[in-house]
């Protein structure tokens, strides 16, 4: 008897939980597949490590960009040997509960279940990825008060109010982690003349990026391959450069809460003040982002215990108490 | 003979008004149970997100994913 499964099938990682065990699976949604055999050959951080270093007959992708399906594919193919790691073979067919980003359409849902369906689900549903957030980060979202969550994952950021166990108000944006990425390679390129890849825009990001000046603030050396003459060259960046150039996507997601806030009813916004917003998912760990919102919505802002397990959890939840919870998965909500 | 057919089509005038009124007693109870179905289901949604429901998953989640970093 196959043991029923969450799936967080985020744009940077995929975390997967079986019912009465816990979290079973945390990688990044990567897969290195052939490209004259179409044979998969790495997946998680093994494909991860790969990316950019690739000879051309391998491609190291990322299936997935803004929370959706960009090739059917190889995300089917991925989802089958995540099944197939925890577990589920041709005769156990599990019942899937998947989290997806609320801000995709009715096609690219319709891929999500389709390809888990396909992967070797017996039944997939989907729930909404601020609802599960804010189960997961164990919000008081049976209680009729106002709580407020913020998502920011790879590819988008979401933000929902949430009352009585459903979802009041909602705004995303197809912007998240991976656009800061961008955003740094592109300033790079710009201002110092050097190319960098994906990983190590990443990586200053992690070490020097923030969203508010703060006592941490330093430089980095970062290496990369000189636009005009072709050969490596290391630069210096410091912390304001990169603030700088993050700024944009940065804004963009304080936007969306904003329009949020701005749509919550008064009796829930009241909520807000006392209680505060909270931050998940591995964007909002960003240095000084918690700060930097608090600052222009002048409500409290505080970081869920665990921001990048939050969602699984939340959804893990939901595979628990499936006959109960069913009413949240979308499609099924009257 | 004409005894028999009056009882016949008494006996089928009660069987159409007794089965009519079977109907519309199942009908209001079905709605009913409607009703309450509706209120059960809400509390029982609401119930299932308590924080003491949440306490097993949630929390069993976090000492897994915990010990999984142990590991790693």
């Amino acid at each position: 008897m196959a043991r029923d499964l969450a799936i967080d099938l985020g744009t940077a990682n995929t975390l997967v939980y079986m019912k009465g065990r816990g979290i079973v699976l945390n990688e990044p949604s990567v897969i290195a597949v052939n490209r004259q055999s179409g044979e998969v050959l790495a997946t998680g951080h093994d494909a991860l490590n790969m990316i950019g270093r690739t000879p051309s007959y391998i491609a190291a992708v990322r299936p997935l960009r803004g929370g959706a399906i960009t090739d059917f594919d190889i995300t089917e193919r991925m989802i089958r040997l995540l099944l197939q790691r925890v577990g589920v073979s041709r005769f156990t067919r599990p019942k899937v509960v998947i989290c997806v980003p609320s801000a995709i359409t009715e096609v690219e849902r319709r891929a999500v279940t389709d390809a888990t369906r396909r992967a070797g689900a017996s039944d997939a549903q989907l729930i909404e990825q601020p609802m599960a957030a804010a189960i997961g980060a164990n919000l008081p979202i049976d209680e009729p008060v106002g709580n407020m969550v913020i998502d920011i994952g790879g590819g988008t950021s979401e933000t929902a109010v949430i009352s009585l166990g459903g979802v009041v108000e909602l705004d995303a944006v197809r912007v998240g982690s991976f656009d800061i990425d961008v955003s740094i390679q592109n300033y790079v390129r710009r201002e110092h003349g050097v190319a960098i890849g994906e990983i190590t825009a990443s990586e200053i990001k992690v070490q020097i990026g923030s969203a508010e000046p703060g006592p941490e603030d330093r430089d980095a050396d970062i290496r990369g391959r000189d636009l005009v003459t072709g050969l490596p060259k290391t630069v210096r960046l410091t912390a304001e450069e990169v603030r700088f150039a993050i700024d944009e996507p940065v804004q963009a997601i304080i936007d969306s809460v904003k329009r949020c806030l701005s749509k919550a009813p008064p009796e829930l916004a009241q909520d807000f003040l006392a209680r505060g917003m909270y931050l998940v998912g591995g964007g909002g760990m960003l240095r000084g982002l918690a700060k930097r919102i608090a600052r222009e919505t002048d409500v409290p802002v505080r970081m869920s215990p665990q921001p990048l397990e939050a969602v699984v959890l939340g959804a893990g939840h939901c595979i628990e108490n499936y006959q109960a919870l069913r009413g949240m998965f979308m499609g099924v909500r009257r | 003979m004409i005894a028999v057919e009056f009882l016949t089509a008494i006996f089928t005038v009660l069987a159409v008004i007794s089965g009519s009124a079977l109907l519309v007693l199942v009908w209001l109870d079905n709605r009913r149970v409607r009703i309450d179905d509706g209120i059960a289901n809400f509390r029982r949604h609401i119930d299932a997100l308590s924080p003491e429901a949440r306490r097993n998953s949630v929390h069993a989640g976090y000492a897994s994913d915990q010990s999984e970093k142990r590991r790693n």
